[in-house]
């Protein structure tokens, strides 16, 4: 994900800002990390390049059928 | 049940409908666009190209969203409008799962919520015009699909009740259902 998407996402849950950790990135986007929620702490993974802001139980559904 | 390791298709790959909810986007598109449901991202990649604007895809599904990145969307993984910000976009695109599907025979994997809208086939519709209006800018626009199976006027009536005002931006009929693409704008 670019960087400037941090401008229109938010805690799918709170509606709060979130926190970009940076684990691993190119000349263009961050490819690893996570976003942490400022309001209710839940954190949501980067992976590939994709941020995955599902709420924790639909995300738990789908790692729990892959 | 192992939903991802099925044989067969799990992302939905553009068709009719993704051709005129593309055409009717790239026309009235304008500013910041997201695409809720983006699949394939086919329709979201036709509306960067054509008209320069930066368009992100959200779908449920994590390997839509990959191939949507394959195709240089901005992806996310998102329930509908759930992780974007109030005011955020001045354009949202849905093309949504909108066949109505008798609860016996859903088939839960992939393509079954790419294509089942529930026994209405209305069921990701409502919630999507309930929370439109929250992430469109104020001059925000709103391209729907739809289906004459998933009923036309109740549509219509779900449109207005969510505030908006609407127009018929395309529309094409098929030996089974017609295909509206509407265009919706704030009631003011």
């Amino acid at each position: 994900m670019k960087e400037s998407l941090m401008d229109v996402i938010c805690c799918p849950l709170e509606k709060a800002d979130l926190e970009l950790d940076v684990d691993e990135r190119d000349d263009e986007e961050v490819l690893e990390g996570t976003l942490t929620c400022t309001e209710c702490g839940e954190v949501y993974p980067i992976e590939d390049g994709i941020p995955n802001l599902l709420p924790p139980d639909m995300r738990e559904e789908e790692e729990a059928a892959a | 049940m192992n939903r991802l390791d099925r044989d067969g298709p799990t992302v939905y790959q553009p068709a009719e409908d993704s051709g005129l909810l593309a055409e009717a986007a790239i026309e009235g598109a304008r500013g910041r666009v997201l695409e809720v449901g983006t699949g394939s991202g086919w329709v979201a990649e036709r509306i960067a190209a054509e008209r320069g604007l930066r368009v992100v895809g959200s779908d449920r599904n994590p390997h839509a969203a990959r191939e949507a990145r394959d195709r240089g969307v901005e992806a996310v993984v998102a329930d509908l409008l759930d992780p974007f910000r109030d005011d955020a976009f001045d354009t949202v695109c849905f093309n949504p799962p909108y066949l109505p599907t008798d609860p016996e025979n859903e088939w839960d994997d992939w393509m079954e919520h790419a294509l089942s809208g529930g026994e209405s086939g209305r069921e990701l519709i409502e919630p999507f015009l309930a929370d439109v209006g929250r992430v469109l800018a104020p001059d925000g626009v709103v391209f729907l699909l739809v289906s004459s199976l998933t009923g036309y006027e109740e549509v219509l009536a779900l449109v207005e009740e969510a505030g908006f005002a609407h127009a018929v931006a395309r529309e094409e009929s098929f030996p089974f259902e017609t295909l509206t693409v509407l265009r919706l704008d704030r009631r003011v």
